[in-house]
């Protein structure tokens, strides 16, 4: 294939492709980001979930201690009860925001991948139309 | 979830890269989910030693020497207090204490627990296994036809 030419209307075509794949590349990182945060608060959901669990079935007189960093701190049952509640709460809320990320990044990567393609196909066009001696 | 309308798609109609990507994320996906099954059973496996070891203390009798490890490689020599009661970890820094038929009713459901969910993501792994290898086939059919077709452009 004879070597080809890059003239100056490629030459912006060929920096928006070179845009557009970085632009793509931040967009699928952010979007990794968000997938694992929300694994972690799926985790975490589920653990104080069964905590919850394990609280409502304690006898009346049970003895609920909380570690508050090396120490052991005695708690009321129903202050315990609804600390955890509290925290399912919030981990839902933010399970919900990250809900909303995951989509509004899913749909913002198609948008770039198709910006991209039509980038291609513009330049590809482009670059044919000057070599037509070549290939006759 | 995104996937359902993803899986919409008839395999047969795809074409062979995009055949061998979605192989390539089964297989992926398949991996992923061994791990996740091994991890759980490496969980459940630690519920029942603890399970167990409640048990053995439970049956040594109060005032019993025991060494009690202060840091990993220091232990203290001391005696076994309480043999009813027992102070379980139940997750999110929260230890609750109990009796220890009480802890063993607990770890025999948690260990149920773990394994249902061991039992969902078996599931999983068998259905991604098919789809891997139906994908495969499909796959190993369209690059015969493609060969095929090659071959005869060349007479």
């Amino acid at each position: 294939m004879a070597a080809a030419q890059v003239q100056p209307q490629h030459q912006e075509l060929v920096k928006k492709l070179q845009t557009e794949r970085e632009q793509l590349q931040i967009l699928t990182k952010e979007f990794q980001k968000f997938v694992s945060t929300r694994q972690q608060f799926d985790a975490q959901l589920n653990e104080n979930e069964l905590v919850l669990s394990e609280f409502k079935r304690l006898k009346k007189n049970s003895e609920v201690y909380k570690l508050v960093g090396p120490v052991l701190v005695k708690q009321e049952v129903p202050e315990a009860i609804s600390t955890v509640k509290k925290r399912i709460t919030f981990i839902k809320g933010e399970l919900e925001r990250c809900d909303k990320n995951i989509t509004d990044s899913e749909g913002k990567q198609t948008k770039c991948r198709e910006t991209l393609i039509k980038v291609q196909q513009e330049l590809q066009e482009k670059m044919q139309a000057q070599q037509p001696p070549a290939t006759k | 979830m995104a996937l359902d309308n993803v899986q919409a798609v008839d395999l047969a109609q795809l074409p062979v890269p995009q055949l061998n990507q979605l192989r390539s994320q089964f297989e992926e996906e398949q991996q992923m989910l061994t791990q996740s099954l091994s991890q759980l059973k490496g969980v459940q496996s630690r519920f029942v030693e603890s399970q167990e070891s409640v048990l053995k203390l439970s049956k040594k009798k109060v005032g019993k020497d025991i060494l009690v490890p202060l840091t990993s490689s220091m232990y203290v020599p001391g005696q076994l207090a309480d043999n009813e009661k027992v102070l379980i970890d139940i997750g999110t820094g929260y230890h609750v204490k109990m009796s220890v038929d009480d802890a063993k009713g607990y770890f025999e459901r948690i260990t149920e627990y773990i394994t249902k969910k061991m039992e969902v993501v078996q599931k999983n792994l068998i259905e991604k296994d098919k789809l891997r290898q139906v994908t495969t086939e499909i796959l190993q059919l369209k690059i015969q036809a493609q060969q095929q077709q090659q071959s005869a452009q060349q007479q």
